[in-house]
């Protein structure tokens, strides 16, 4: 760094020190507490050239040489690297990796279920007749069960404790100061909880193929319309669904990000954001309200069977997609609003 | 940028010039939303390569400041600039300690390390691995690297949040309470560290409540009561201001004080005990014996007093000093 | 730092405001831009032009879209209604639902309802059509001899051979001008579309019904909208329409269907008409028996229908019969506030656009009047 000798003001100040701090040396200045005008120490005339003048590219590691105030490189990829850190602690994090493995255990478990239920004819029908007699299926059915509380309940852990978390460890105080700068450190717990809902929602696609393709049938899928597709077009079809469930629990992340940003305790951020999840589940259920319901979040999660239609529905999709982008616009904004300016006392 | 508009208006921070402050801060105020004010008015110079010592009881809003000058806390009002960059320039050259440790406690002492390293946007990534390397050794946690901060004892996660501190070259470290926490051997290895810091030029900023250990370690030193300062400027200079006196322990307290007083001594006090002190002046303590001896006045003891800081800090505010805050 | 704060918050406010701006974009726009988007048509010429439009040889142009179906009538809340289930026709009754139409020619014909992770089929194709429900896995072939009339077919416009569509269009405005007053709206949209809007008004105070809108496409006269407003309430309290809509031929593969492997097929030749002969016979011969006793109270818009009711009769039927028609009754029952008058007394049961009087000397007076005005009709005896 730039602690040069000239940059190296003898402990026995120099006169130059001297001249622009009076309190130091000479006598001690002892401003008592009450009004009246205070002394204020001599502030060095601002010379705003200096600090530009001196911004010259340096090699990078520019060791001990150079003026004090050449301006340090900011690395290429830095970015990337603490997004890189940032993933890293959250897929080596022991809850984070349980969360996703339970993920990866229901549809199993919902399978192994299925496959028990010989009869279909008891009234439950439907789903459970198609999940039986195709493996695809199955896919399509976890989501339909695990979208509505237990995929939000894991990005939203991962999310709401994002900020919340950090500050009660007293970590963020040191990564601000690092300095990770507030915004670069937003965006960076944004995308790593973004990263992470695709993650869960790839998990619950695989182990729902896996669970299918060793327990039913493969062969082609019979859509909700009453037509027939190929194998191969039904995987693209898995594909399609995991990028808008991907996208809708990356729309909750937002929402968990900007809670979490309003507090030091991460449960508090988890179960407020649960807590909207719950009610909105709630608020649909009630016909009055149904004026509302498109622009609840939670809301579009299981529009993801619009691909199961022939032809798909892509203009569901597409709202859906509008919707969430538009809470990720709101909260995330919001969560920069109140991260940005807020006092970091923890 | 580092300097804060304030109701005055023009913000500053442009760079003084070399040799000049490490830290400034001009009318500096923190009022929380509770109303309370932690930080009123606070005028600081922190001159560069010195080992400064902010002192003051706990709630004396030391922690609020330091906050503010890393920029974790706003200022409600008032100006400050480190090292004379702006904020983001200043930042990376800064290494802070503030409020104890605060690290993952699932990850190693090498990996916490390797995660501030990756926050820092002007750390090298490729010299990152022998940067943690070299401070853990200066702290000497080279053994327990790849331990669990988990697992790490009080002392150890105290030294790992200094070798975070040290993880770049720096111009300027801010210690909070860089002692707490530590065992005798451990205090006095963080003194030695400190002194090795500052004799590279390095400026160090160290907040304490502790005035002995500031007296040991520090070249200037600023006094913090209730937000404001009350007192600022170098050791010799705080202390200086309050006259020596010399003590006398005699079973002839009357003698004593008679003799003292005939030499010219201003303010001549008895304790209870027998003691008897006064200014020493400009008089030579082995004079003052001699000439109590001369006077048969027996003479049990005699030491010259120094003032300390707890001295100069009660004569400044009136009051005791409360460790305790 | 406060100026900071408040820049800081105007990104958010500022992302909310355009938000909201998209979505209420279409309603604001409409209603900012009040200006005509299509040649003002008198009600006569609207519709001689939308009679001779539709009446033309092909009818209906091809065309596919999305209908949906919002009543608000102001019923008390039913909570049988939210058990009942989207397909269940009293779901109908509240809330809205949305169904996709493709539209091929008169004899090709699919209407899907989908609904979570189910969807029901209707796909009429020349003689065969096919009745698929994802939730039971079964597909019913029905034969019929001509296509069912779709539930979207244009408003009955009547067409005698020896009247031209001007001709009929003024017997019709003539006709409806003693209780109506009928205006064109030219500056309205639905689902995209500029359309004509046909606004029919009753004269008469007494009824409920502020007005009835029925939009017509403007370049295929195809009706679009169908809206009736309560009065005193700015939303329409029953509204179907397209909210999308597109006038190209759909894709040949939305009018075959195969049955899936491993589905149910039930054959169902000749079983509709059938069944519904038969259902209707029961139906004529009952009504026949309540027509017998029922009569009418008043005309046009105010018409009030007199039928003799044993609420006893109904609650038992019902509470055989079980199910949501029970609960149904009940809460509509629970709801229904008692009212005497020189006439007797009842239970008077009002919603936005229509009141019923179920008296205790049993007769059941129903219309889309006032309160005031069916026990005024309770008083004719």
């Amino acid at each position: 760094m730039s602690t040069a000798e000239s940059a190296t003001p003898s402990r026995t100040t120099s006169p130059a020190t001297e001249a622009t701090t009076p309190p130091a040396g000479g006598t001690a200045t002892a401003t008592a507490p009450g009004p009246g005008p205070r002394r204020t120490p001599g502030l060095v005339p601002v010379t705003e050239t200096r600090g530009t003048a001196e911004r010259t590219p340096r090699e990078p590691e520019p060791g001990r040489a150079g003026g004090p105030a050449a301006p340090l490189p900011r690395r290429a990829g830095a970015f990337w690297r603490l997004l890189g850190s940032e993933l890293g602690l959250t897929f080596r994090r022991p809850r984070n990796l349980l969360m996703l493995s339970v993920l990866a255990i229901v549809p199993i478990i919902i399978g192994i279920a299925l496959s028990l239920v010989s009869a279909p004819d008891d009234g439950i029908g439907g789903v459970i007749a198609s999940v039986a007699g195709n493996s695809l299926m199955l896919t399509f059915f976890a989501f339909s069960f695990l979208v509505l509380l237990l995929m939000p309940v894991t990005v939203s852990v991962v999310a709401g404790d994002a900020l919340a978390g950090e500050a009660g460890a007293g970590t963020l105080r040191y990564l601000l100061a690092a300095p990770a700068g507030r915004t670069r450190l937003l965006l960076v717990k944004y995308l790593n909880a973004a990263i992470y809902a695709y993650a869960a929602t790839a998990v619950v696609a695989l182990s729902s193929l896996l669970t299918g393709l060793v327990l039913f049938p493969a062969g082609p899928l019979t859509l909700l319309s009453g037509t027939t597709i190929s194998m191969g077009e039904g995987l693209v079809r898995i594909a399609v669904a995991v990028g808008y469930v991907g996208a809708a629990m990356a729309a909750l992340a937002a929402v968990a990000l900007a809670l979490s940003a309003f507090t030091e305790v991460s449960i508090g951020a988890i179960a407020a954001t649960m807590v909207l999840v719950v009610v909105c589940q709630v608020l649909r259920a009630i016909p009055e309200l149904d004026v509302i319901t498109p622009y609840l979040l939670p809301a579009r999660f299981t529009d993801f069977d619009a691909v199961l239609r022939a032809p798909i529905d892509w203009a569901a999709l597409w709202d859906g997609l509008l919707a969430f982008a538009a809470y990720i616009a709101l909260f995330g904004s919001i969560a920069w609003a109140r991260f940005s300016g807020k006092d970091i006392t923890s | 940028m580092t300097a804060v508009t304030s109701e005055a208006g023009a913000p500053f921070g442009a760079a003084p010039p070399s040799g000049g402050e490490a830290i400034v801060t001009r009318g500096l105020t923190k009022r929380f939303r509770s109303g309370q004010v932690a930080v009123d008015t606070l005028d600081l110079s922190v001159p560069r390569g010195s080992v400064f010592g902010f002192l003051g009881p706990n709630g004396s809003g030391k922690t609020t400041t330091i906050r503010m000058l890393l920029g974790l806390v706003k200022p409600t009002a008032g100006e400050y600039s480190v090292l004379g960059l702006p904020q983001a320039e200043a930042l990376p050259r800064v290494g802070a300690l503030v409020e104890g440790p605060a690290f993952y406690p699932y990850l190693s002492g090498a990996a916490n390390l390797m995660r501030f390293d990756a926050a820092d946007p002007t750390a090298p990534r490729a010299t990152a691995r022998r940067r943690i390397a070299e401070a853990l050794e200066r702290v000497g946690l080279s053994a327990a690297a790849g331990k669990r901060y988990r697992h790490y004892s009080l002392g150890m996660r105290q030294r790992l949040a200094i070798a975070a501190a040290l993880l770049g070259p720096r111009e300027l470290l801010v210690l909070d309470e860089p002692t707490n926490g530590l065992d005798p051997q451990g205090t006095r290895e963080v003194r030695a560290l400190v002194k090795e810091i500052a004799s590279d030029g390095t400026t160090v900023f160290v907040s304490s409540h502790l005035l002995a250990e500031v007296e040991q370690m520090c070249t200037h030193a600023a006094i913090m009561r209730t937000g404001r300062l009350v007192a600022h400027g170098t050791i010799a200079s705080l202390s200086g201001g309050l006259a020596a006196r010399i003590r006398v322990e005699t079973p002839d307290a009357a003698g004593a004080a008679r003799v003292l007083g005939a030499l010219g001594l201003a303010d001549v006090r008895t304790d209870e005990g027998g003691t008897v002190t006064a200014e020493l002046g400009g008089h030579a303590p082995e004079r003052l014996n001699a000439a109590l001896v001369g006077e048969e006045v027996a003479v049990r003891g005699l030491a010259v007093v120094r003032p300390s800081l707890e001295d100069v800090f009660v004569r400044l505010t009136g009051e005791g000093f409360d460790v305790d805050g | 730092m406060r100026r900071g704060t408040f820049v800081r918050w105007g990104v958010p406010i500022a992302a909310a405001a355009v938000i909201g701006a998209a979505i209420g974009a279409g309603p604001v726009i409409a209603a900012v831009s009040g200006d005509p988007v299509l040649p003002e048509r008198s009600a006569e010429q609207l519709l001689a032009d939308a009679a001779a439009a539709t009446g033309k040889e092909g009818g209906i142009p091809p065309m596919s879209g999305t209908v949906q179906q919002t009543a608000s009538l102001g019923l008390p809340s039913l909570p049988a209604l939210s058990q009942a289930g989207a397909s269940s026709p009293l779901s109908l009754l509240s809330g809205s639902h949305e169904v996709k139409v493709w539209y091929g020619a008169a004899d090709k014909l699919r209407v899907a309802m989908p609904t979570q992770m189910n969807e029901t089929n209707l796909i009429i194709n020349g003689g065969e059509a096919w009745y698929w429900d994802s939730a039971t896995n079964t597909a019913t072939r029905v034969s019929v001899k001509a296509p069912a009339a779709p539930t979207h077919t244009p408003a009955p416009v009547p067409q005698t051979p020896d009247l031209t569509p001007q001709q009929a269009a003024e017997r019709l405005l003539a006709q409806a001008d003693e209780h109506t007053t009928v205006r064109v709206i030219n500056t309205a949209e639905v689902a995209g579309r500029p359309v004509y809007q046909l606004v029919l008004s009753p004269k008469d105070a007494g009824s409920l019904v502020q007005e009835v809108r029925i939009a017509l496409d403007g370049e295929t006269y195809v009706p679009l909208q169908v809206q009736v407003f309560a009065k005193g309430s700015a939303e329409p309290a029953f509204q179907i329409g397209f909210t999308q809509v597109t006038f190209t031929p759909p894709a040949a593969e939305n009018f075959t269907f195969t049955p899936p492997a491993g589905a149910k097929v039930e054959e169902n030749t000749l079983a509709l008409p059938e069944e519904a002969g038969r259902h209707a016979e029961e139906h004529a011969e009952r009504a026949k028996d309540v027509a017998g006793e029922a009569k009418v109270v008043g005309d046009g818009w105010t018409t009030v229908a007199v039928v003799p009711f044993d609420l006893n009769d109904v609650t038992a039927q019902a509470s055989q019969e079980g199910g949501e028609g029970a609960a149904l009754l009940d809460s509509v029952l629970a709801s229904a506030t008692p009212v005497s008058g020189p006439w007797g007394s009842g239970k008077l049961i009002s919603t936005k656009l229509v009141t019923a009087l179920l008296t205790d000397d049993g007769r059941l007076l129903v219309g889309a009047v006032t309160p005031e005005e069916i026990t005024r009709a309770a008083g004719v005896k």
